[in-house]
């Protein structure tokens, strides 16, 4: 990491991109836009039954997942701060204080969450979830594919959902998602700022071993949402959505945006992609069962493990699917694909 | 791809960041894919202090060179004189003008989250009472002049041109299929310039979004002024 920023060994980071970065990470669009309403006690106290319950896993995992944005960007921002104070690295300080808006913008979100839980009379205990934290730090190439997928993901799940309720408004059962608009365009942000990094470091996205790598990142983050989002169906059908059409619609319109950056995507607009998906659904059906049944922990294993397999290699096959090149103009060797 | 292309990416709105006078700033631009070698002068864009505060009516001159293999527009001089009234809103000043264009079809049509950011910006601004300083440009003529963009540019073209340089450069960062460029306009009107356009699309055959589009014409808030009644006529 602190190579990646320092400004003496790579001189290539992009100095207009970062502070142009910069310039939109302070304008702050979504300065005053989190701000509640008595709607929330009310739609809250009218959620009754088994949604509530979805609801509130609903709001639990959202708030998770953006608090665990914010300590990430905290951490980061506040280690190259650290990197510079000691003067011994030229760290980027550009870098360093777009990490620290980063994080307010996920501590505000996660901060709303937590307050949506504070309308079914929970909360999420933040404090214990920064104790106990562990922080594994992975090699900063995984970590830039990694998030930037999650924040556009992030993005186009968010606006899907914003856009099919302000459609169909008998399905808005809480008013969190009135606010979606506005929020996923921070996440949209985000995942720019990882575009520019990946820009500034041109070996994560120009050889085959970049290739191989962004085809490994999109597969596991579409099918980790594919899966998730169908074992909570209920959820996705309780506003209305159809959880693998809604799926697959986030999946390709994220691939698309991604195909601007990485230098391979995966051909997820072939329908053989989505029969692929499809099947895994059922093969982690099949692990589910296993894991709910009463056999003692040996036989579990034992029956696991052609289910794995089996999984495994539809995992396999998909990641070997022909893939389509991809990347940003700036790196282009495919101009005549372009559009301009 | 050598790791020397990315040297040449998109510092095209480098001289935006500099307030300081008589400061000479290279924009080097790939237009060739592959580059044989690029310069590009780190030093000159090192230290932005002076960033947030950048006047948008700095005045910069600018020449075109080119060479066989890439094409660089390049050497932008920044006046004292001009820029010290740079903090007037004169209109009579010329102002340099940034901008991003691809086809219309992109722009407007499939690229769904521009009318997003658009709006967002436009709300900000009316919280902020700051006055707008960015437009979508349908047929602009000012494209007369960038015969380079041109003969690569699908038409009807659109372009999002504004007098904050960082923002364009954030919006070529997103919208990545896009030519990027920069001139300079003795008033707004001239900037903004266009050929009357008809623009029109075809319904998608393939709608699979649990939404339906955005409504064709969304982005006349955004033309420039005058223009709009145009649209109507």
């Amino acid at each position: 990491m602190e190579t990646l920023f320092n400004t003496e060994i790579n001189k290539k980071l992009n100095e207009a991109e970062f502070e142009a970065l910069l310039q939109e990470f302070k304008t702050d669009y979504n300065q005053t836009h989190f701000v509640r309403n008595k709607e929330f006690k009310e739609a809250a106290d009218k959620l009754q039954g088994p949604l509530r319950q979805i609801f509130v896993e609903f709001l639990e995992r959202s708030c998770t997942a953006e608090f665990s944005g914010f300590l990430l960007y905290k951490e980061l921002g506040r280690r190259l701060k650290i990197m510079k104070m000691n003067l011994l690295q030229k760290t980027n300080p550009v870098v360093a204080e777009i990490f620290s808006l980063m994080s307010r913008d996920e501590a505000r979100h996660a901060g709303f969450l937590n307050k949506g839980l504070s309308d079914f009379n929970l909360a999420l205990d933040l404090g214990f979830l920064t104790k106990a934290r562990k922080y594994t730090f992975f090699k900063p190439k995984f970590i830039f594919y990694a998030t930037y997928l999650s924040e556009k993901i992030g993005y186009w799940r968010y606006i899907t959902i914003y856009r099919h309720l302000k459609e169909n408004p008998e399905y808005q059962c809480y008013p969190i998602f009135n606010y979606f608009e506005n929020w996923c365009q921070d996440e949209n942000r985000h995942g720019d700022f990882f575009s520019a990094l990946m820009k500034a470091q041109p070996q994560f996205l120009n050889d085959w071993k970049a290739k191989l790598w962004s085809r490994f990142f999109c597969l596991s983050v579409y099918v980790t949402m594919y899966l998730n989002d169908c074992q909570r169906t209920a959820f996705y059908e309780g506003i209305g959505l159809n959880t693998k059409e809604f799926d697959m619609h986030v999946i390709i319109e994220t691939n698309r945006t991604t195909a601007r950056i990485f230098p391979a995507v995966l051909d997820v607009e072939n329908p053989e992609f989505k029969r692929k998906l499809d099947r895994m659904v059922e093969i982690n059906q099949k692990l589910i069962a296993v894991g709910e049944s009463d056999d003692i922990p040996v036989v579990k294993n034992l029956k696991r493990i052609p289910i794995v397999a089996a999984l495994a290699s539809e995992l396999l096959a998909a990641y070997l699917m022909p893939p389509i090149e991809s990347g940003s103009v700036d790196f282009a060797d495919f101009e005549t694909q372009l559009v301009y | 791809m050598s790791a020397v292309a990315t040297l040449g990416q998109a510092c095209w709105a480098a001289a935006a960041v500099k307030s300081k006078p008589t400061t000479a700033i290279s924009q080097t631009h790939i237009r060739n894919p592959k580059p044989k070698s690029l310069s590009l002068p780190l030093s000159a864009n090192s230290s932005c202090n002076h960033f947030f505060s950048f006047p948008p009516k700095t005045t910069l001159k600018s020449s075109s060179s080119s060479s066989s293999s890439s094409v660089r527009t390049s050497v932008a001089a920044v006046d004292s004189d001009q820029l010290s009234s740079s903090d007037s809103a004169d209109k009579e000043k010329p102002s340099r003008y940034y901008f991003v264009v691809a086809n219309a079809k992109f722009m407007l049509d499939d690229e769904e989250h521009f009318q997003e950011q658009l709006c967002e910006r436009l709300r900000y601004y009316g919280e902020k009472n700051k006055e707008q300083d960015f437009w979508l440009v349908i047929e602009p003529k000012f494209l007369d002049k960038f015969p380079n963009i041109t003969k690569r540019l699908g038409r009807p073209a659109v372009a999002l041109v504004s007098t904050n340089g960082p923002w364009i450069t954030f919006m070529k960062l997103r919208l990545d299929r896009v030519l990027a460029e920069s001139f300079e306009a003795a008033s707004l009107e001239e900037a903004l310039a266009s050929n009357p356009t008809k623009i029109e699309f075809e319904k998608p055959q393939k709608w699979v979004a649990p939404y339906s589009k955005y409504e064709s014409g969304w982005w006349e808030p955004f033309l420039p002024p005058g223009s709009k009644e145009e649209v109507k006529a």
